[in-house]
């Protein structure tokens, strides 16, 4: 029942099959299957408590599935924790940003593989320089000047912020991308550049997945909508083939 | 997200320079404290006695072996409290490590040449040490039992244990060599600040310079997005853990060094000393900031101030008014500058 | 003073009288006695419940011996509660507080457990008089601290030469004990008008914090001649600091109390004079004051027991290492 929305002869770089998900007496995802291809977006849309949250991070290795498969660029794939995830490519946005608010934005990019360099040539050290000059050109990327590059991001404004977490995404070169609304916390212009960014990414040919209550977006960038409800599949259109209307229809059910 | 807005924006971090004047300061206001209490003693000591306080050798080192013990403590507390953590057994590993110290010196001594047994009794004092350490670490990271709660349960376990083994006394070590160690001096320096310094660095670069520090930053700001970063979580703290044991334990051993006797309430009245000089240094106890070298100003400023009201002769009861009242500025100091979107490292 | 020793000395005699006579009677009756240390992990209460059982042998009583690992109220009074509870026919205690422990032992006087305090005393320490709410105990035995502060200073004195500043490092006002032998001291240094006892310092049981003092008080005599650390961590960490300040020898350290630990402290010269209790004596008269008491005999409400004056020359005699503290 897989809709594609490119002539692909490839096979996806992302394949969720079957997956189930529960905590305690909540079923927050039952049965879902989904796909993604390289240089394709697909927009993951549904009602607050949907199950979208905990969909990818089942992908990204926060979460263990119950049930079900996921299989990586053709290899059924186990993540136990986000690092296993991010070893094979994938980089993920969080909705909450998972930022560390005392570390500067270098920092928060390569947190958990700061780059090292040797001091008198055998004391390693952490490379500061290279991860704020890292840092300056992630930013330079999304149009975000900053001139104090050592300050905690906790100092920044909320949009300031996502755009840090965009930007650790994004530095990394992912094969997939995942983006928890990401322009939740964005005002309008702000917005439009991560659209455009994501345009861009695509071109580039990576697979990203775009988690939005934004339907305007969604419709902007998306090739593909995945619609879930109450944690299971409630359906999949090509962004080209459907409307808005339909789409909420899905959503609420009926 | 343009240039323009960022600048712009109320949080920025360029806006005010004053006010990021004030941010710098708080951020060193443990040495500030502590400039201020040697000028204050240094002006009372000429005033009225007509002798330097500060520029006197004799002053300055007893000042420095009386901050030992409790710097130590806090060297392992700095990297707990950053990762939003607490350790309240590290008095009584103390006190656990002294008596193995003594006890293992004694019993090496009996076959072994002294220097030698001095090795041996150094080594069981630390290995030792690792062991409460190494439970704390487990209860915390793989059981989830709070810092707060498994830590004063390793307290009672390490107390209990350390008197168990001490038989309800000191136990004296007869070693030259260990002697020589707590009380000695190389070029008119005493060893165990010799020692201290060393270690002091070892920590500071650890903390500064090694993703071991930075990652120990990280989970006190959010552990979760330590998590999601990569980190393992559970094994850093486990770590976190040994580390402040392995602190506590070189303060014991340097404690029995000095005294020639373990007890195992050795390291007891130091505990809260040993917290306050972290929080002094800047550390918040919600986790994610504090520095080593804060925290050698925080040891400092009380030593000094104790110290330094007895030489004054003032009523011993002031010492106490007075950490408290430095620890009391100090979480002043801390709040007012989050306020001013002060957070730092 | 005087009136202690005699009435001691009438004890003593009268008890190994009844233990002879009453030995018949013992074997009917065996009583049950209780000692509650101040805490269990001390050589000081381990001595002392040494003593309370050569003399719970002595009479055919059973001897009880519970309490805390630490010096401290909160943790003392269940254990005495428990106690209570399994109604033993006497209890020795050294309370941990002189307040806080009148309401718990006033529950074992109303249960008709007859009441001795050790070493410690709760109230004032006076009892039988009918006045106040914490005479009901029947007797405090107990080293006479305001003796042994005394005998501290006439040693000390004698070593210094009787001229020179001296001072008393102490744990913390308020503890009875320590605050007795900081105030005999004082007392018997006025008979020297040559030396002159400078403030107290107090460091909360901390040998660093004591060792600190010390130096910091040196810093500021030079002339320093004496310390006088009225419990054992007040001692050893002094005789650090003197140590530290290269002063061994020439500034002088008498410690109160005696552990194994002692006798290497004096033979290396880090501590020149110490005083030691006689714990063993304490427990003894405690429980052979409970016997009589029991056995129907008017015991006195006070027992001072004495003390050793140690040093290096006569540490090995096996006459003064008698009364050195067990583990
Ligand atoms: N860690 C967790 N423990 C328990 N329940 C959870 C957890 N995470 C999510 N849930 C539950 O799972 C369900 C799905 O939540 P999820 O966060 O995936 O929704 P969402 O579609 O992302 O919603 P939103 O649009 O509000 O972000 C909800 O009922 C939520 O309460
Ligand atoms: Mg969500």
């Amino acid at each position: 029942m897989s809709v594609q929305s490119q002539p692909q002869s490839q096979e996806p770089i992302l394949d969720v099959r079957s997956v189930s998900k529960r905590f305690g007496g909540v079923e927050a995802l039952k049965d879902v299957s989904m796909s993604l291809y390289p240089g394709e977006v697909v927009a993951l849309a549904g009602d607050n408590g949907a199950g979208k949250s905990t969909l990818i991070k089942t992908i990204s290795g926060v979460h263990g599935a119950d049930g079900g498969e996921i299989r990586f660029a053709g290899e059924a794939v186990h993540f136990a924790s986000p690092e296993a995830a991010r070893a094979h490519g994938i980089e993920t946005i969080y909705q909450d940003l998972a930022l560390a608010d005392n570390l500067s934005i270098g920092a928060n990019i390569f947190l958990g593989r700061e780059p090292m360099k040797r001091v008198l040539g055998f004391i390693p050290v952490l490379d500061r320089p290279a991860m704020a000059k890292a840092a300056k050109e992630t930013m330079a990327r999304l149009d975000f000047h900053v001139n104090r590059l050592d300050a905690p991001v906790g100092r920044f404004s909320g949009g300031q912020r996502q755009a840090v977490a965009i930007g650790r995404a994004i530095y990394w070169n992912a094969r997939v991308l995942i983006m928890d609304e990401p322009t939740a916390a964005l005002g309008v212009p702000e917005q439009r550049k991560v659209v455009s960014l994501i345009q861009n990414l695509k071109a580039q040919g990576r697979a990203i997945i775009f988690i939005s209550h934004n339907l305007q977006d969604i419709f902007a960038v998306a090739d593909r909508i995945v619609v879930l409800r109450r944690g299971t599949l409630a359906g999949e259109r090509k962004i080209s083939e459907t409307n808005p209307d339909e789409i909420v229809k899905l959503m609420v059910g009926g | 997200m343009s240039a323009h807005t960022s600048t712009e924006s109320r949080a920025d971090p360029t806006q005010s320079r004053s006010r990021q004047l004030i941010v710098r300061i708080a951020a060193l206001r443990a040495w500030l404290f502590l400039a201020l209490l040697l000028i204050f003693f240094e002006t009372w000591s000429r005033v009225s006695y007509g002798q330097t306080f500060l520029f006197s050798s004799y002053n300055a080192q007893s000042i420095a072996i009386f901050a030992v013990a409790p710097l130590l403590l806090a060297l392992g507390s700095t990297f707990v409290i950053i990762s939003g953590g607490i350790d309240l057994s590290v008095g009584f590993i103390m006190g656990l490590a002294a008596v193995i110290a003594a006890h293992a010196t004694n019993l090496a001594g009996q076959s072994l040449p002294p220097f030698a047994a001095m090795l041996v009794g150094i080594t069981a004092g630390l290995v030792v040490a690792l062991g409460p350490g190494f439970v704390n670490g487990v209860l915390i990271s793989k059981l989830k039992v709070p810092p707060f709660i498994g830590t004063l349960g390793m307290f009672g376990v390490a107390r209990g244990v350390a008197f168990l083994l001490a038989g309800g006394t000191t136990v004296p070590v007869s070693n030259s060599w260990f002697a020589a160690l707590g009380n000695g001096r190389v070029f008119g320096f005493p060893i165990i600040v010799i020692i201290t310094v060393l270690f002091v660095l070892l920590m500071h670069y650890v903390l500064s310079q090694t993703r071991f520090g930075q990652h120990t930053y990280a989970i006190g700001a959010n552990e979760q997005a330590a998590i999601r970063s990569g980190i393992n979580v559970p094994r850093h703290i486990r770590r976190l853990y040994l580390l402040s044991a392995l602190c506590a334990g070189l303060g014991g051993v340097l404690y029995a060094a000095r005294f020639t006797a373990g007890a195992a309430q050795a390291g007891e009245p130091l505990l809260l000393d040993s917290i306050a000089a972290v929080v002094i240094g800047g550390a918040s106890l919600f986790g994610g900031s504090g520095t080593i070298l804060g925290t050698v100003a925080g040891a400092l400023v009380i030593a000094v101030i104790q110290y330094g009201l007895v030489f004054i002769n003032v009523e011993p009861f002031w010492q106490f008014v007075a950490v408290g009242v430095v620890i009391i500025i100090s979480v002043l100091v801390d709040q007012t500058q989050r306020k001013l979107g002060g957070d730092r490292q | 003073m005087k009136k202690v020793a005699k009435a001691l000395a009438a004890l003593a005699v009268g008890v190994s009288v009844l233990a002879g006579t009453v030995a018949a009677q013992a074997q009917d009756k065996k009583f049950t006695i209780a000692l509650i240390p101040g805490l269990t992990t001390d050589g000081f209460y381990i001595t002392m419940r040494r003593g309370a059982e050569a003399a719970a042998k002595a009479v055919g009583a059973e001897l009880v011996f519970q309490g805390a690992p630490e010096f401290n109220p909160v943790l003392q009074v269940p254990v005495l509660d428990a106690i209570i509870a399994r109604k033993p026919d006497a209890i020795l205690i050294a309370p941990t507080d002189k307040v806080q422990l009148v309401e718990p032992l006033k529950k074992a006087h109303a249960a008709g457990i007859p009441v001795i305090t050790v070493d410690t005393f709760i109230g004032t320490g006076n009892y039988q008089t009918g006045a106040g709410d914490a005479d009901f105990p029947l007797s405090y035995i107990a080293s006479d601290n305001v003796l042994g502060g005394r005998m501290a200073a006439r040693a000390l004195a004698k070593a210094i030469g009787e001229k020179g500043k001296v001072y008393v490092s102490n744990v913390k006002p308020g503890i009875s004990t320590t605050d007795q032998r900081e105030e005999g001291f004082k007392a018997e240094m006025k008979n020297f008008p040559g030396i002159e006892v400078l403030e107290t310092q107090f460091n909360d049981n901390d040998s660093n914090k004591a060792a600190s003092q010390m130096q910091s008080v040196f810093a500021r005599n030079s002339d320093l001649a004496g310390v006088f650390g009225a419990n054992l961590f007040s001692a050893l960490g002094a005789a650090n600091g003197v140590q530290q300040a290269g002063q061994t020898g020439k500034v002088r350290v008498v410690a109160f109390d005696a552990p194994p630990s002692i006798v290497d402290n004096l033979k290396t010269g880090l501590v020149d004079i110490a005083i030691a209790q006689h714990p063993a004596e304490i427990g003894f008269f405690g429980v052979m004051s409970a016997f009589a008491h029991l056995t129907g005999q008017s015991i006195p409400t006070a027992i001072g027991t004495g003390f050793t004056v140690m040093d290096k020359d006569n540490v090995a005699k096996p006459e003064i290492a008698q009364f050195i503290y067990t583990d």
